[in-house]
């Protein structure tokens, strides 16, 4: 773990040496971050609710599945850019080291400019939440907590599942993004208000509906089970298979040269 | 002007060998369009006041735009062009006796017409065959379909000027991340790829229209859907050759002078 944090500090550095840069980028990110929300909010002037949520319900939704998303561009940049260690041919290096090949991976590279993003999310998560009136209690506060938690899990697990299969393609094609942004644009809406086969697939093969749908219910006050509460938990769960993957990609791994 | 053409020719066939690349995009837009339509689909089934469009309108009119995404997105970069910008490559572009900004402007055009030939047929195919909500509507008429024709036509070659304007400004900037990402993401909304511009707040709307991004994609679909009356058509498409002229204009212009203190990268 401290080799981790070392290497981001490093990485936080690296970025700073470039000041003027950061701060644009910051700022710019935080313009064109803006324009995600603006897409809901436009249709909220149009439609009044989607399937009996509100607009800050879905705000609230967002925030969360952006929160998760942004926390693992920031922090586990490098599974996100896998395929440019596998095409350079770096990740030979990687295995090469005595140590653990996922937290060498993570060391490998890291964003701060999303830093922007996450402080979006959390301003917009604490607007709506003013706005929707919760009866706050200590295990809303857990749910909430836990929300935001799976929603960094449940990406981080994507994400390794999509640097699996860079072991197969070499290349990261378009494909993953269906898994990634695509995901991430479904789960901006409560899972819950998709047909059926959709939300089955969220539900069970991807869980979203773990993050977004069963505890929001719970949080909103629509549903008292304390199952629902809880079930973020289960998307911990998912991050077993994506590990098994991952490893039994690598095993297949021929390098690609440098 | 043959020149220009073999250029045209070879990057539209040497585009053509990415078949697999076209299957994963066929996949993903397949996804996608899912994804926006389900979206709709649960707003009008909770039903709203003053609906701009019809829901199987807007669902056509999704389709379309995965259908020829690759025609007329705003947001690929042709990284070849940014490379040789970053990567001192221009050199060689220069020591050619033709002009710089219609060979790049042939090769991207080249590029996005293989691209969409690659993709747009299998989407069109099966979304027309879809159960409703899902379906894939006619087109309003048979003149509608003309204009939408004539229309999308004008919107590449927009498009493309836009796209080869970028790296133009570049030239000077040497770093693309900044100005031009914010450019592309506001063109990207503008466009109306997620949210079709009949549906955005009324001020919206009236600075959209004085900006050439909806001219692009926007106008198209929703002549093929009927959105949009024959009259209007005529007019937009007019407004979409004043933005072609414009920004072929301008693009030459500015290549002309960045090309006189342009800074070769590397050896």
């Amino acid at each position: 773990m401290k080799i981790y944090f070392k290497s981001l500090a490093m990485h936080l550095k690296g970025e700073l040496e470039y000041r003027v840069d950061f701060i644009l980028s910051f700022l710019s990110q935080i313009l064109v971050f803006f324009t995600y929300y603006f897409i809901i909010i436009a249709l909220f002037t149009k439609f009044e609710h989607i399937k009996g949520f509100t607009l800050y319900e879905v705000l609230l939704c967002f925030s969360i599945i952006q929160f998760g998303f942004s926390f693992n561009e920031v922090f586990a940049r490098g599974i996100d850019k896998f395929d440019d260690l596998i095409i350079q041919g770096n990740f030979d290096r990687l295995l090469l080291r005595p140590r653990n090949i996922i937290l060498q991976v993570l060391c490998s590279n890291s964003d701060f400019v999303k830093v922007s993003r996450l402080i979006q999310a959390l301003i917009i998560m604490f607007i709506a939440t003013i706005h929707l009136s919760i009866d706050w209690n200590i295990t809303r506060v857990i749910t909430l907590l836990l929300m935001l938690l799976s929603s960094c899990i449940i990406f981080f697990g994507i994400f390794l599942m999509a640097a699996a299969y860079c072991f197969f393609t070499i290349q990261g094609l378009e494909v993953r993004n269906v898994f990634t942004d695509g995901g991430k644009h479904m789960a901006q809406y409560p899972i819950g208000v998709f047909q059926k086969g959709f939300v089955y697939f969220f539900t069970f093969v991807i869980p979203y509906a773990f993050v977004n749908y069963y505890p929001l219910l719970y949080f909103l006050g629509k549903k008292d089970s304390l199952f629902y509460a809880f079930s973020p938990l289960l998307v911990l769960l998912y991050l077993i298979p994506c590990i098994i993957i991952f490893y039994w990609g690598m095993k297949r791994y021929t390098s690609v040269g440098s | 002007m043959r020149a220009y053409i073999t250029y045209f020719k070879l990057k539209f066939i040497s585009s053509l060998q990415y078949r697999m690349a076209a299957w994963a995009g066929i996949a993903t837009q397949f996804f996608f369009g899912f994804v926006y339509i389900m979206v709709y689909v649960a707003f009008y089934e909770s039903g709203g006041n003053h609906l701009p469009m019809e829901l199987p309108q807007v669902v056509t009119y999704l389709w379309l735009n995965q259908a020829f995404l690759a025609l007329v997105n705003q947001f690929t970069k042709d990284q070849e062009l940014y490379k040789l910008i970053k990567e001192g490559g221009i050199s060689y572009e220069l020591a050619r006796p033709k002009n710089l900004y219609f060979m790049w402007y042939f090769k991207v055009i080249g590029q996005r017409l293989a691209n969409v030939t690659l993709r747009f047929l299998p989407l069109i195919l099966v979304t027309s065959l879809l159960p409703k909500p899902f379906h894939l509507g006619a087109p309003a008429s048979f003149l509608h379909f003309l204009f939408f024709l004539l229309s999308l036509g004008l919107g590449t070659l927009l498009v493309t000027a836009l796209t080869v304007f970028y790296p133009i400004i570049t030239l000077l900037t040497m770093n693309e991340k900044g100005t031009v990402t914010l450019i592309i993401t506001i063109g990207d909304i503008l466009s109306g790829i997620v949210v079709p511009i009949p549906f955005f707040p009324r001020f919206l709307q009236i600075i959209s229209s004085f900006l050439p991004f909806q001219y692009i994609s926007d106008l198209p679909f929703r002549l093929y859907v009927g959105d949009i009356s024959l009259q209007y058509g005529v007019f937009g498409m007019c407004i979409q050759f004043i933005w072609i002229i414009l920004f072929i204009l301008l693009g030459n212009i500015l290549m002309k002078i960045n090309i006189k203190r342009v800074v070769v990268q590397g050896g």
